[in-house]
C-alpha cells in the first residue's frame, strides 16, 4: 500500500480506511493533501479487491477546513487550487466503491464537504460541524451546492449564513449523518456499518447512486430514459442472472 | 492496488488533421407538430411518438400539400429528391467548408460521398464534381448502405488517404436526406422512422500538412466493433415497391451494453482513461440511445450536450449527425491545445464506430 504524507492508508479485506493526517495542521487541507487524495481515489477505482473506502480523521479531529497557509502573501490568490479541490471532491463523490464517512470531533468547512460526498455518514456524539467560510467572507465550496439537496434550502442557508455550530445529534435529525455513537462504540459502529452496506455490486452502487444525484433536477420523461438505461445495464449482469437461476429452483 | 506498468500517452506531435468542417440543411424546418398537422395525424400512439423523442424541430424536403393532403411520393419522385437535396446542400456544406480556407473544389485531392438514403448511379461524388468543377483526376470513393456510423468509416478512408499522402486534400461529404427514404403507412415502427430522421449534409476538409493547417484536431485512431447477432436490428426492408427503414426496439440496450468494448480497447491502448476525454462527439441517434451511452459510459448530460441539442433541433441526421456536433463543440470556442476528444457513431451492423482526436 502506498504512504502518503498529508493521509494515512490501510487496507483490511475489501475494506480501505484513509484517516487525514496533519497533526501539525489540526488536519486543515493543504494541496499536497488534494494531490494525495487524488491519486489515491485513481488507484482505488481501479482496484478490483477494494469494496469500501472509509474516510476518517485522526488525533481526535476529523478536519479544520482549509489550511489558508496554501496561499501566498507574495501574489494575488487564484481559483485553481480550489479547482483542483473540487475536481477531487467530484472524484471521491463518484468513486466505483462504497464511501464510509466517519467523523471524530471537529468537522469544518472543506472536511464537511467531504462527509456530504459520502455514501453513508456517522459520528461520535461530541462531533460538531461547521460551515464558517461566509463568516469569514468566502464560500464554502461546492458545499452550496450539495447541502441544500441534503437538508433543503432554508436550513442550508441557516448553516452556511451564520456558520453556525451543529451537533452530531442535529446531524443525524436533519439526514445529514446516518447515526450517531457514543465515542467508544464508535469503531463497531463503523464496522456495523460497513457491513450493512456489502454486498458490493459495482453496476447497482453506479447506476442508483447516479439516479439519486440526479433526482432533483431532471425532469420525469428524461429521468425515466435514464433509468431504463440503468436499469437495462444492472438487468444484463451476471448477478442478475444468478438471481434469475435461483428464482428457478427446478431448473 | 500497485500502479501496473501501463501504455502511457504520448501527444502526437503530426497526423491527420480535421482542418475545417462545413454543413447545410434544407431551407423549411418542420415543429414535429407541423409535421403531424400535415399528415393529419390523429392516432394518439403515433403522436406520442413524434412528440416524445426530444426532437423540436427537423429541417426536411416535404412535397407542398395539394387541396390540404400531403401528396403519396412515388419511387421516382423519392429518388429525384436525393439527388436535388444532394446538389442543393452538397455545395453549401463543401463550400462552407472550403471557403474560409480559401479553398476551393479544383483543390480537393479525394472526394469522399456518404449516403444511406439514396441509391445513384453514377454516384454522389461524380454527381458534384461535375456540379462544382472539381479537377478531373479527383480520386473518388462512394460510401453507400452503412447507415448511421458511416461518417466515421468515412473519416476512416480519408484519413488513411492523407497519411499516405501528406499534404493532399481529402474532402468527406455525409449526404442524408433521409425524408427521401420515408413510406407512410400507420405502423407504429414507420412513424419512429418518420419521428426521429432529418435531412443534412456535412463536409469536412482532412489533410496531413504540418507548414500549412496545424489547427483542428488529430485524428489519431480509431476503433470498430461489429455486434454480429444484432444484424437484423436496423435495415432496409420492401414496403411495396419502396424502402422502410426497420429500427429494432432494443437498440439502445444493445449499443448500451457494448459501446464500452470499443472505447475501452481505443483508449487502453493509448494509456487512457475516460477522466482524460475532455470532448465527446457522439451521433445523435436518438434520446435512449444517448442515455444508454451516458450511463454505460459514465458520461453525464453535460458531456453530450452537443449530441442533445442536434437532436432536438435538426433529428437523426445519420451519417452527417456526429459532424453537426463537431461543428457545435468548435463553435463553443472551449477546445484547448492538449485536449483529447473521442467521437462515437452507432448504426447498423450493429456497428459502433470510434474515433481518438488528439487537438
Amino acid at each position: 500500500m502506498k504512504q502518503y504524507k498529508t493521509i494515512k492508508v490501510s487496507k483490511e479485506g475489501n475494506v480501505v480506511t484513509v484517516a487525514i493526517h496533519r497533526p501539525d495542521a489540526s488536519n486543515a487541507i493543504n494541496m499536497q493533501m488534494v494531490n494525495e487524495f487524488s491519486e489515491l481515489i485513481d488507484l482505488i477505482d481501479e482496484a478490483s479487491d477494494v469494496s469500501v473506502l472509509v474516510l476518517r480523521g485522526s488525533g481526535g479531529i476529523f478536519c479544520s477546513g482549509m489550511d489558508l497557509r496554501e496561499f501566498s502573501l507574495d501574489k494575488p490568490p487564484d481559483i485553481y487550487g480550489l479547482q483542483k479541490w473540487e475536481q477531487m471532491c467530484r472524484q471521491l463523490e463518484n468513486l466505483n466503491k462504497f464511501t464510509v464517512a466517519a467523523i471524530e470531533g471537529d468537522c469544518i468547512g472543506g472536511g464537511f464537504q467531504m462527509v456530504l460526498l459520502c455514501d453513508a455518514r456517522i459520528a461520535e456524539n461530541r462531533a460538531v460541524f461547521q460551515f464558517d467560510e461566509v463568516k469569514r467572507g468566502f464560500l464554502p465550496g461546492m458545499a452550496t451546492f450539495r447541502l441544500a439537496r441534503y437538508i433543503g434550502v432554508g436550513r442550508a442557508k441557516n448553516l452556511i449564513l451564520t456558520g453556525k455550530k451543529m451537533r452530531a445529534a442535529q446531524a443525524v435529525d436533519w439526514g445529514i449523518l446516518d447515526h450517531v455513537c457514543e465515542q467508544v462504540k464508535f469503531e463497531e459502529t463503523l464496522a456495523q456499518t460497513v457491513n450493512n452496506l456489502l454486498p458490493f455490486h459495482p453496476d447497482a452502487l453506479a447506476m442508483s447512486r447516479r439516479l439519486i444525484h440526479e433526482s432533483f433536477n431532471n425532469s420525469y420523461e428524461n429521468f425515466f430514459g435514464h433509468f431504463l438505461a440503468a436499469q437495462d445495464r444492472c438487468i444484463k449482469s451476471d448477478v442478475f442472472r444468478k438471481l434469475i437461476v435461483k428464482a428457478h429452483p427446478e431448473g | 492496488m500497485t500502479p501496473k506498468s501501463k501504455p502511457v500517452f504520448r501527444r502526437p506531435e503530426f497526423g491527420a488533421r480535421i482542418i475545417s468542417v462545413g454543413t447545410a440543411v434544407p431551407p423549411k424546418k418542420y415543429t414535429q407538430n407541423e409535421v403531424l398537422d400535415l399528415y393529419h395525424e390523429q392516432d394518439r400512439r403515433i403522436r406520442k411518438i413524434f412528440l416524445g423523442g426530444n426532437i423540436e424541430t427537423r429541417h426536411l424536403y416535404l412535397p407542398e400539400p395539394s387541396n390540404g393532403q400531403m401528396p403519396v411520393e412515388s419511387n421516382q419522385e423519392l429518388i429525384d429528391k436525393h439527388l436535388n437535396g444532394v446538389l442543393e446542400l452538397g455545395p453549401k456544406a463543401i463550400t462552407e467548408c472550403l471557403s474560409p480556407l480559401g479553398l476551393a473544389p479544383y483543390d480537393v485531392d479525394f472526394f469522399c460521398c456518404i449516403s444511406s438514403t439514396g441509391f445513384l448511379c453514377p454516384g454522389i461524388s461524380a454527381h458534384l464534381v461535375n456540379k462544382m468543377r472539381f479537377r478531373e483526376n479527383v480520386q473518388r470513393s462512394d460510401i453507400l448502405g452503412m447507415g448511421c456510423n458511416a461518417g466515421l468509416n468515412g473519416l476512416q478512408a480519408v484519413s488513411a488517404f492523407t497519411r499516405s499522402n501528406p499534404g493532399k486534400k481529402a474532402l468527406l461529404l455525409c449526404t442524408e436526406i433521409c425524408s427521401a427514404a420515408y413510406v407512410y403507412n400507420k405502423s407504429v415502427n414507420v412513424a419512429v422512422v418518420n419521428s426521429l430522421f432529418g435531412d443534412g449534409v456535412a463536409a469536412v476538409l482532412v489533410c496531413q500538412d504540418n507548414e500549412n493547417f496545424l489547427d483542428g484536431p488529430i485524428i489519431f485512431d480509431f476503433e470498430s466493433h461489429i455486434i454480429v447477432e444484432a444484424i437484423g436490428a436496423m435495415k432496409f426492408e420492401l414496403d411495396g415497391t419502396k424502402l422502410s427503414f426497420y429500427l429494432d426496439r432494443d437498440i439502445p440496450y444493445v449499443i448500451g451494453a457494448n459501446v464500452e468494448k470499443p472505447l475501452g480497447r481505443l483508449l487502453g491502448r493509448h494509456g487512457l482513461k475516460r477522466r482524460d476525454i475532455a470532448h465527446w462527439v457522439i451521433h445523435s441517434g436518438g434520446k435512449k440511445v444517448i442515455d444508454a451511452i451516458e450511463y454505460n459510459i459514465g458520461l453525464t448530460d453535460y458531456d453530450v450536450r452537443h449530441t442533445l441539442n442536434i437532436l432536438r433541433n435538426y433529428g437523426n441526421l445519420s451519417s452527417a449527425a456526429f459532424l453537426f456536433s463537431y461543428k457545435e463543440l468548435m463553435r463553443e470556442d472551449i477546445v484547448k491545445k492538449g485536449d483529447v476528444g473521442v467521437a462515437i457513431t452507432m448504426g447498423p451492423g450493429t456497428t459502433i464506430e470510434t474515433a481518438l482526436l488528439i487537438w
